[in-house]
Protein backbone atom coordinates (compact mmCIF):
# COMPACT_ATOMS: atom_id res chain seq x y z
CA UNK A 1 0.00 0.00 0.00
CA UNK A 2 2.96 2.53 0.97
CA UNK A 3 5.82 2.42 -0.78
CA UNK A 4 9.11 3.08 1.12
CA UNK A 5 10.90 4.78 -2.26
CA UNK A 6 8.79 8.02 -1.98
CA UNK A 7 10.10 8.66 1.63
CA UNK A 8 12.44 11.41 2.57
CA UNK A 9 13.54 12.86 6.00
CA UNK A 10 14.32 16.64 7.07
CA UNK A 11 15.14 18.41 9.92
CA UNK A 12 13.24 21.46 10.71
CA UNK A 13 14.03 24.41 13.40
CA UNK A 14 10.93 24.73 15.32
CA UNK A 15 11.53 29.02 14.77
CA UNK A 16 10.25 28.27 12.09
CA UNK A 17 6.48 29.28 12.54
CA UNK A 18 5.15 27.94 9.44
CA UNK A 19 7.09 24.73 9.56
CA UNK A 20 6.19 24.38 13.37
CA UNK A 21 2.47 25.21 12.58
CA UNK A 22 2.54 21.79 10.49
CA UNK A 23 4.19 19.56 12.56
CA UNK A 24 1.34 20.79 15.48
CA UNK A 25 -1.00 19.86 13.48
CA UNK A 26 0.23 16.63 12.62
CA UNK A 27 0.42 15.79 16.32
CA UNK A 28 -2.59 17.08 17.30
CA UNK A 29 -4.56 14.46 14.61
CA UNK A 30 -2.52 11.81 16.32
CA UNK A 31 -3.94 13.22 19.57
CA UNK A 32 -0.71 14.40 20.76
CA UNK A 33 0.30 18.32 21.91
CA UNK A 34 3.90 20.02 21.39
CA UNK A 35 5.98 20.62 24.31
CA UNK A 36 7.45 24.20 23.88
CA UNK A 37 11.37 23.07 24.46
CA UNK A 38 11.19 20.94 21.44
CA UNK A 39 14.26 22.53 19.01
CA UNK A 40 14.30 20.49 16.19
CA UNK A 41 11.62 18.00 14.47
CA UNK A 42 13.14 15.41 12.18
CA UNK A 43 9.93 14.53 10.09
CA UNK A 44 9.42 12.12 7.22
CA UNK A 45 7.44 13.12 4.10
CA UNK A 46 5.80 10.73 1.77
CA UNK A 47 5.74 13.12 -1.32
CA UNK A 48 4.63 16.13 0.32
CA UNK A 49 2.79 14.85 3.12
CA UNK A 50 3.86 14.86 6.87
CA UNK A 51 3.74 11.02 7.84
CA UNK A 52 5.93 10.81 10.89
CA UNK A 53 7.73 13.70 13.39
CA UNK A 54 10.15 13.23 16.58
CA UNK A 55 11.08 16.17 18.36
CA UNK A 56 14.52 17.11 19.81
CA UNK A 57 14.68 18.97 23.12
CA UNK A 58 18.33 18.88 23.98
CA UNK A 59 19.21 15.50 24.87
CA UNK A 60 15.13 14.18 24.75
CA UNK A 61 13.12 13.01 22.21
CA UNK A 62 9.42 13.55 22.31
CA UNK A 63 6.76 14.48 20.82
CA UNK A 64 7.14 10.67 18.24
CA UNK A 65 3.75 10.23 16.23
CA UNK A 66 3.70 8.08 12.56
CA UNK A 67 0.64 8.52 10.44
CA UNK A 68 -2.17 5.78 10.95
CA UNK A 69 -1.67 3.98 7.53
CA UNK A 70 2.04 4.08 8.28
CA UNK A 71 2.19 2.22 11.49
CA UNK A 72 2.51 -1.41 10.83
CA UNK A 73 5.61 -0.78 8.76
CA UNK A 74 9.17 0.40 9.87
CA UNK A 75 9.07 3.87 9.40
CA UNK A 76 8.45 4.68 13.02
CA UNK A 77 11.64 2.95 13.53
CA UNK A 78 13.63 4.99 10.86
CA UNK A 79 12.44 8.46 12.15
CA UNK A 80 13.60 7.15 15.71
CA UNK A 81 16.94 6.84 14.00
CA UNK A 82 16.79 10.05 11.95
CA UNK A 83 16.33 11.86 15.24
CA UNK A 84 19.17 10.00 17.45
CA UNK A 85 21.44 10.52 14.58
CA UNK A 86 20.38 14.30 14.30
CA UNK A 87 21.04 14.50 17.96
CA UNK A 88 24.27 12.93 17.46
CA UNK A 89 25.17 15.75 15.16
CA UNK A 90 23.89 18.11 17.68
CA UNK A 91 26.73 16.85 20.33
CA UNK A 92 24.24 14.54 22.38
CA UNK A 93 24.90 11.01 22.37
CA UNK A 94 23.19 10.02 25.07
CA UNK A 95 19.63 10.41 24.96
CA UNK A 96 16.07 10.14 27.14
CA UNK A 97 12.94 9.21 25.14
CA UNK A 98 9.62 10.21 26.98
CA UNK A 99 6.57 8.18 26.23
CA UNK A 100 3.70 6.82 27.82
CA UNK A 101 4.36 3.16 29.35
CA UNK A 102 2.60 0.91 26.60
CA UNK A 103 4.54 2.68 24.02
CA UNK A 104 7.67 1.11 25.87
CA UNK A 105 7.74 -2.01 23.81
CA UNK A 106 7.91 -0.23 20.42
CA UNK A 107 11.01 1.90 21.41
CA UNK A 108 12.53 -0.79 23.28
CA UNK A 109 12.68 -2.47 19.03
CA UNK A 110 14.42 0.98 18.57
CA UNK A 111 17.34 0.61 21.25
CA UNK A 112 15.73 2.56 24.04
CA UNK A 113 15.69 1.18 27.88
CA UNK A 114 13.23 1.87 30.70
CA UNK A 115 14.55 3.62 33.19
CA UNK A 116 11.29 5.23 35.64
CA UNK A 117 7.85 4.30 34.93
CA UNK A 118 5.48 6.91 36.45
CA UNK A 119 1.81 5.10 36.87
CA UNK A 120 0.01 4.82 33.81
CA UNK A 121 1.48 8.59 32.85
CA UNK A 122 4.47 8.22 31.40
CA UNK A 123 7.85 6.44 30.95
CA UNK A 124 11.11 7.63 30.55
CA UNK A 125 13.98 5.83 28.41
CA UNK A 126 17.50 6.28 27.47
CA UNK A 127 19.16 5.06 24.69
CA UNK A 128 21.60 2.64 26.49
CA UNK A 129 21.36 -0.28 28.52
CA UNK A 130 23.73 0.21 30.84
CA UNK A 131 23.47 4.19 31.50
CA UNK A 132 22.24 4.72 34.81
CA UNK A 133 23.87 0.89 36.29
CA UNK A 134 27.29 2.59 34.89
CA UNK A 135 26.92 5.97 36.44
CA UNK A 136 25.90 4.38 39.86
CA UNK A 137 28.70 2.24 39.38
CA UNK A 138 31.14 4.98 39.38
CA UNK A 139 29.30 7.30 42.28
CA UNK A 140 29.21 3.64 44.36
CA UNK A 141 32.63 3.05 43.73
CA UNK A 142 34.39 6.27 44.61
CA UNK A 143 31.98 8.58 46.42
CA UNK A 144 30.31 5.85 48.76
CA UNK A 145 30.99 6.24 52.44
CA UNK A 146 30.21 3.99 54.96
CA UNK A 147 28.38 5.92 57.81
CA UNK A 148 25.20 5.73 58.44
CA UNK A 149 23.42 8.87 58.55
CA UNK A 150 24.53 9.90 54.75
CA UNK A 151 22.47 13.15 53.60
CA UNK A 152 22.08 14.85 50.03
CA UNK A 153 21.51 17.88 48.37
CA UNK A 154 20.72 18.96 44.34
CA UNK A 155 21.54 22.67 44.08
CA UNK A 156 21.39 24.97 40.99
CA UNK A 157 23.51 27.80 43.01
CA UNK A 158 22.85 30.49 40.18
CA UNK A 159 24.97 31.86 41.81
CA UNK A 160 26.14 29.93 45.49
CA UNK A 161 24.93 32.43 47.98
CA UNK A 162 25.44 32.81 51.88
CA UNK A 163 21.91 30.94 52.00
CA UNK A 164 23.11 27.98 49.73
CA UNK A 165 26.36 27.62 52.36
CA UNK A 166 23.68 27.82 55.31
CA UNK A 167 21.64 25.18 54.05
CA UNK A 168 24.89 22.93 53.59
CA UNK A 169 26.52 23.76 56.96
CA UNK A 170 22.95 22.48 58.25
CA UNK A 171 22.76 19.75 56.51
CA UNK A 172 26.42 18.35 57.58
CA UNK A 173 25.63 18.92 60.93
CA UNK A 174 22.68 16.87 60.77
CA UNK A 175 24.58 13.64 58.69
CA UNK A 176 27.56 12.05 59.31
CA UNK A 177 28.42 12.92 55.28
CA UNK A 178 26.70 14.64 53.32
CA UNK A 179 26.80 14.45 49.00
CA UNK A 180 25.99 17.84 47.06
CA UNK A 181 25.04 17.68 43.55
CA UNK A 182 25.06 20.91 41.20
CA UNK A 183 22.86 21.33 38.53
CA UNK A 184 24.31 20.08 35.68
CA UNK A 185 22.62 21.47 33.25
CA UNK A 186 23.77 25.00 31.47
CA UNK A 187 20.73 27.13 31.33
CA UNK A 188 21.33 29.52 34.10
CA UNK A 189 22.79 32.50 33.92
CA UNK A 190 26.18 31.51 35.30
CA UNK A 191 27.84 28.45 33.65
CA UNK A 192 28.06 25.29 35.43
CA UNK A 193 31.52 25.30 35.43
CA UNK A 194 31.71 28.62 37.36
CA UNK A 195 28.40 27.58 39.82
CA UNK A 196 30.56 24.24 40.64
CA UNK A 197 33.57 25.88 41.18
CA UNK A 198 31.67 28.36 43.40
CA UNK A 199 30.03 25.84 45.63
CA UNK A 200 33.22 24.04 46.01
CA UNK A 201 35.29 26.38 47.43
CA UNK A 202 32.61 27.68 49.72
CA UNK A 203 32.29 24.31 51.07
CA UNK A 204 36.04 23.71 51.36
CA UNK A 205 36.29 24.13 54.76
CA UNK A 206 33.33 21.47 55.35
CA UNK A 207 35.26 18.22 55.90
CA UNK A 208 32.41 15.73 55.43
CA UNK A 209 31.35 17.11 52.05
CA UNK A 210 31.79 16.09 48.74
CA UNK A 211 30.43 18.17 45.96
CA UNK A 212 29.28 16.46 42.66
CA UNK A 213 29.25 17.78 39.09
CA UNK A 214 25.55 17.08 38.47
CA UNK A 215 24.94 14.66 35.94
CA UNK A 216 21.59 14.13 33.39
CA UNK A 217 20.20 12.13 35.84
CA UNK A 218 19.48 14.78 38.05
CA UNK A 219 17.20 17.54 37.34
CA UNK A 220 19.03 18.13 34.01
CA UNK A 221 16.20 18.98 30.81
CA UNK A 222 15.75 15.34 30.25
CA UNK A 223 14.27 14.81 33.38
CA UNK A 224 12.93 17.69 34.12
CA UNK A 225 12.26 20.29 31.73
CA UNK A 226 9.69 22.25 33.30
CA UNK A 227 12.28 23.67 36.03
CA UNK A 228 13.98 25.59 32.88
CA UNK A 229 10.40 26.94 32.27
CA UNK A 230 9.92 29.25 34.82
CA UNK A 231 8.27 32.18 33.25
CA UNK A 232 4.72 29.64 32.92
CA UNK A 233 5.15 29.04 36.79
CA UNK A 234 3.81 25.61 36.08
CA UNK A 235 5.34 22.57 37.10
CA UNK A 236 4.67 19.62 35.44
CA UNK A 237 4.34 17.24 38.43
CA UNK A 238 5.34 14.14 35.80
CA UNK A 239 8.46 15.36 35.48
CA UNK A 240 9.06 16.12 39.10
CA UNK A 241 7.85 13.05 39.76
CA UNK A 242 10.01 11.57 37.10
CA UNK A 243 13.35 13.08 38.75
CA UNK A 244 12.72 12.34 42.08
CA UNK A 245 11.69 8.55 41.40
CA UNK A 246 15.67 8.32 39.65
CA UNK A 247 16.91 9.44 42.81
CA UNK A 248 14.92 7.52 45.12
CA UNK A 249 15.18 4.22 42.85
CA UNK A 250 19.25 5.13 41.90
CA UNK A 251 21.22 7.60 43.20
CA UNK A 252 20.22 7.35 46.99
CA UNK A 253 20.84 3.47 47.27
CA UNK A 254 24.78 3.95 45.11
CA UNK A 255 25.45 6.77 47.90
CA UNK A 256 22.93 5.25 50.65
CA UNK A 257 21.52 8.88 51.10
CA UNK A 258 18.97 8.50 53.48
CA UNK A 259 17.81 11.79 53.69
CA UNK A 260 17.51 14.97 51.64
CA UNK A 261 18.04 18.38 52.79
CA UNK A 262 16.25 21.68 50.74
CA UNK A 263 15.74 25.43 51.99
CA UNK A 264 12.19 26.49 52.39
CA UNK A 265 10.43 28.14 49.51
CA UNK A 266 8.43 31.40 49.86
CA UNK A 267 8.74 33.11 46.86
CA UNK A 268 9.04 30.47 43.30
CA UNK A 269 6.31 28.50 42.78
CA UNK A 270 7.89 26.10 41.04
CA UNK A 271 10.44 25.25 43.39
CA UNK A 272 7.87 25.37 46.15
CA UNK A 273 5.62 22.44 44.06
CA UNK A 274 8.87 20.95 43.62
CA UNK A 275 9.38 20.95 47.67
CA UNK A 276 5.93 19.31 47.86
CA UNK A 277 6.19 16.64 45.45
CA UNK A 278 9.63 15.57 46.98
CA UNK A 279 7.92 14.65 50.32
CA UNK A 280 5.40 12.58 48.17
CA UNK A 281 8.17 10.46 45.91
CA UNK A 282 10.74 10.34 48.40
CA UNK A 283 9.26 9.57 51.67
CA UNK A 284 5.78 7.90 50.83
CA UNK A 285 6.63 3.88 51.91
CA UNK A 286 3.54 2.73 50.00
CA UNK A 287 4.39 4.32 46.15
CA UNK A 288 6.85 2.19 45.46
CA UNK A 289 9.71 -1.16 47.89
CA UNK A 290 12.86 1.32 47.35
CA UNK A 291 14.01 2.78 50.36
CA UNK A 292 12.38 6.29 51.66
CA UNK A 293 14.70 9.00 51.63
CA UNK A 294 14.12 11.70 54.45
CA UNK A 295 13.42 15.11 53.23
CA UNK A 296 14.39 17.93 55.82
CA UNK A 297 13.43 21.55 54.44
CA UNK A 298 15.49 24.18 56.38
CA UNK A 299 14.10 27.33 57.04
CA UNK A 300 15.74 30.10 54.31
CA UNK A 301 17.85 32.90 56.40
CA UNK A 302 17.72 36.44 55.86
CA UNK A 303 20.38 38.76 55.46
CA UNK A 304 21.40 41.98 58.13
CA UNK A 305 18.14 44.00 56.78
CA UNK A 306 15.96 41.30 56.93
CA UNK A 307 16.03 40.58 53.00
CA UNK A 308 15.36 36.94 52.25
CA UNK A 309 18.61 35.38 50.80
CA UNK A 310 18.16 33.81 47.53
CA UNK A 311 19.82 33.54 44.40
CA UNK A 312 17.14 35.68 42.19
CA UNK A 313 17.39 38.18 44.86
CA UNK A 314 20.96 38.44 43.97
CA UNK A 315 20.73 38.07 40.42
CA UNK A 316 18.29 41.27 40.47
CA UNK A 317 20.87 43.45 42.60
CA UNK A 318 23.78 42.17 39.93
CA UNK A 319 21.25 43.50 37.33
CA UNK A 320 21.18 47.15 39.44
CA UNK A 321 24.93 46.64 39.61
CA UNK A 322 24.21 47.10 43.13
CA UNK A 323 27.29 45.39 44.69
CA UNK A 324 26.66 46.35 48.48
CA UNK A 325 23.66 43.99 48.51
CA UNK A 326 25.13 41.59 46.29
CA UNK A 327 27.86 41.26 49.14
CA UNK A 328 25.55 40.78 51.97
CA UNK A 329 24.38 37.95 50.17
CA UNK A 330 27.02 35.80 49.16
CA UNK A 331 29.86 34.35 51.00
CA UNK A 332 33.44 36.06 50.36
CA UNK A 333 34.38 32.95 47.86
CA UNK A 334 31.79 33.68 45.55
CA UNK A 335 32.71 37.27 44.92
CA UNK A 336 35.19 36.95 42.49
CA UNK A 337 32.91 35.34 40.49
CA UNK A 338 30.81 37.82 40.40
CA UNK A 339 32.96 40.56 39.38
CA UNK A 340 34.44 38.74 36.97
CA UNK A 341 31.10 37.84 35.68
CA UNK A 342 29.84 41.37 35.62
CA UNK A 343 32.58 42.49 33.88
CA UNK A 344 31.75 39.97 30.89
CA UNK A 345 27.81 39.81 30.74
CA UNK A 346 24.99 42.46 30.86
CA UNK A 347 21.67 41.03 32.36
CA UNK A 348 19.71 40.53 29.83
CA UNK A 349 15.82 39.49 30.72
CA UNK A 350 15.84 35.94 30.18
CA UNK A 351 18.61 35.62 32.47
CA UNK A 352 16.41 36.63 35.13
CA UNK A 353 13.75 34.23 34.91
CA UNK A 354 15.97 31.40 34.56
CA UNK A 355 16.15 28.64 37.79
CA UNK A 356 17.37 29.68 40.51
CA UNK A 357 17.94 27.31 43.20
CA UNK B 1 43.49 1.34 20.65
CA UNK B 2 40.90 3.40 22.55
CA UNK B 3 37.55 5.08 21.54
CA UNK B 4 38.12 8.47 21.56
CA UNK B 5 34.71 9.66 20.90
CA UNK B 6 30.83 8.73 20.81
CA UNK B 7 30.04 7.12 17.30
CA UNK B 8 27.03 5.00 15.67
CA UNK B 9 26.95 3.19 12.89
CA UNK B 10 23.70 1.05 11.29
CA UNK B 11 20.65 1.18 11.51
CA UNK B 12 17.85 -0.93 13.27
CA UNK B 13 16.36 -2.59 10.25
CA UNK B 14 15.53 -5.88 10.17
CA UNK B 15 18.92 -8.06 9.18
CA UNK B 16 20.81 -4.86 10.21
CA UNK B 17 22.31 -3.59 13.69
CA UNK B 18 23.49 -0.57 15.51
CA UNK B 19 26.79 -0.32 17.36
CA UNK B 20 27.44 2.43 19.41
CA UNK B 21 30.75 3.32 20.75
CA UNK B 22 32.04 5.59 23.22
CA UNK B 23 35.00 6.12 26.07
CA UNK B 24 35.27 4.12 28.71
CA UNK B 25 37.54 4.22 31.91
CA UNK B 26 37.58 0.72 32.79
CA UNK B 27 38.93 -1.14 29.93
CA UNK B 28 36.28 -2.77 27.53
CA UNK B 29 33.10 -3.28 27.97
CA UNK B 30 30.88 -4.68 25.45
CA UNK B 31 27.08 -5.03 25.83
CA UNK B 32 25.33 -7.05 23.06
CA UNK B 33 21.42 -7.27 22.71
CA UNK B 34 20.06 -9.29 19.87
CA UNK B 35 16.83 -10.42 19.01
CA UNK B 36 17.80 -13.66 18.45
CA UNK B 37 20.77 -14.19 21.56
CA UNK B 38 19.36 -17.41 22.22
CA UNK B 39 20.44 -19.03 18.94
CA UNK B 40 23.37 -17.02 18.21
CA UNK B 41 24.24 -15.09 20.86
CA UNK B 42 28.14 -16.68 21.02
CA UNK B 43 28.87 -16.19 17.78
CA UNK B 44 27.65 -12.71 17.71
CA UNK B 45 29.74 -12.26 20.64
CA UNK B 46 32.76 -14.16 19.10
CA UNK B 47 32.55 -11.93 15.40
CA UNK B 48 32.24 -8.42 17.47
CA UNK B 49 35.50 -9.24 19.85
CA UNK B 50 37.47 -10.51 16.96
CA UNK B 51 36.50 -7.34 14.66
CA UNK B 52 37.84 -5.24 18.01
CA UNK B 53 40.60 -6.92 18.39
CA UNK B 54 41.43 -6.87 14.99
CA UNK B 55 41.84 -2.96 15.42
CA UNK B 56 43.30 -3.63 18.80
CA UNK B 57 40.79 -2.02 20.45
CA UNK B 58 41.48 -2.36 24.73
CA UNK B 59 39.24 0.78 26.37
CA UNK B 60 36.22 1.73 25.37
CA UNK B 61 32.21 1.25 26.00
CA UNK B 62 30.62 -0.90 22.84
CA UNK B 63 26.94 -1.17 22.57
CA UNK B 64 25.28 -3.54 19.58
CA UNK B 65 21.85 -3.70 19.49
CA UNK B 66 21.19 -6.27 16.73
CA UNK B 67 18.49 -7.23 14.57
CA UNK B 68 19.59 -10.45 12.88
CA UNK B 69 22.37 -9.21 11.00
CA UNK B 70 24.65 -11.83 9.16
CA UNK B 71 28.48 -11.72 10.35
CA UNK B 72 29.70 -10.03 7.44
CA UNK B 73 27.10 -7.34 8.36
CA UNK B 74 28.04 -6.92 11.56
CA UNK B 75 32.03 -7.10 10.96
CA UNK B 76 30.95 -3.94 8.71
CA UNK B 77 29.02 -2.22 11.46
CA UNK B 78 31.27 -2.40 14.37
CA UNK B 79 34.57 -1.71 11.84
CA UNK B 80 32.62 1.59 10.80
CA UNK B 81 31.54 2.46 14.34
CA UNK B 82 35.50 1.96 15.24
CA UNK B 83 36.78 4.04 12.39
CA UNK B 84 34.18 6.82 13.69
CA UNK B 85 35.08 6.42 17.06
CA UNK B 86 38.48 6.52 17.37
CA UNK B 87 39.20 9.35 14.68
CA UNK B 88 41.45 7.40 13.09
CA UNK B 89 43.17 9.51 10.01
CA UNK B 90 44.94 6.41 8.39
CA UNK B 91 42.63 3.44 7.89
CA UNK B 92 44.21 -0.08 8.00
CA UNK B 93 42.55 -1.19 4.92
CA UNK B 94 44.85 -4.83 5.37
CA UNK B 95 42.88 -5.30 8.35
CA UNK B 96 39.44 -5.10 7.09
Amino acid sequence: MYSDQALTFETMDTHNVARREEVARFLTSNGLGIDDDIEQFVVARCHRDLVACAGIAGNTLKCIAVETGWRRTSLGLKVIHEAEVQAIQNGEHQLFLLTTPDNVKAFRGCGFYPLVTLDHRATLMENTPVGIQHYCRKLRAHHRVMAANVGGIVMNANPFTSGHLYLIEQAAKACDWLHVFVVGEDLSAFSFQDRFAMVKEGARHLKTVTVHPGSRYIISRGTFPGYFLKEKQIVNEVYAAIDLILFRQYIAPALNIRQRFVGTEPFCKVTAQYNRAMHHWLEDETIMTDAAVRVNEIPRITDENNLPISASAVRRALKKNDLNTVKRMVPATTMPYLIRWLSHHLFTESDCGLANV
Amino acid sequence: MKIVKAAIAGTLESSDLVVKVSPGDEGLDIIIHSEVYKQFGEQITAVVKETLSAFDITQGEIIVEDKGALDCVIRARVQAAILRGTASETIAWEKL
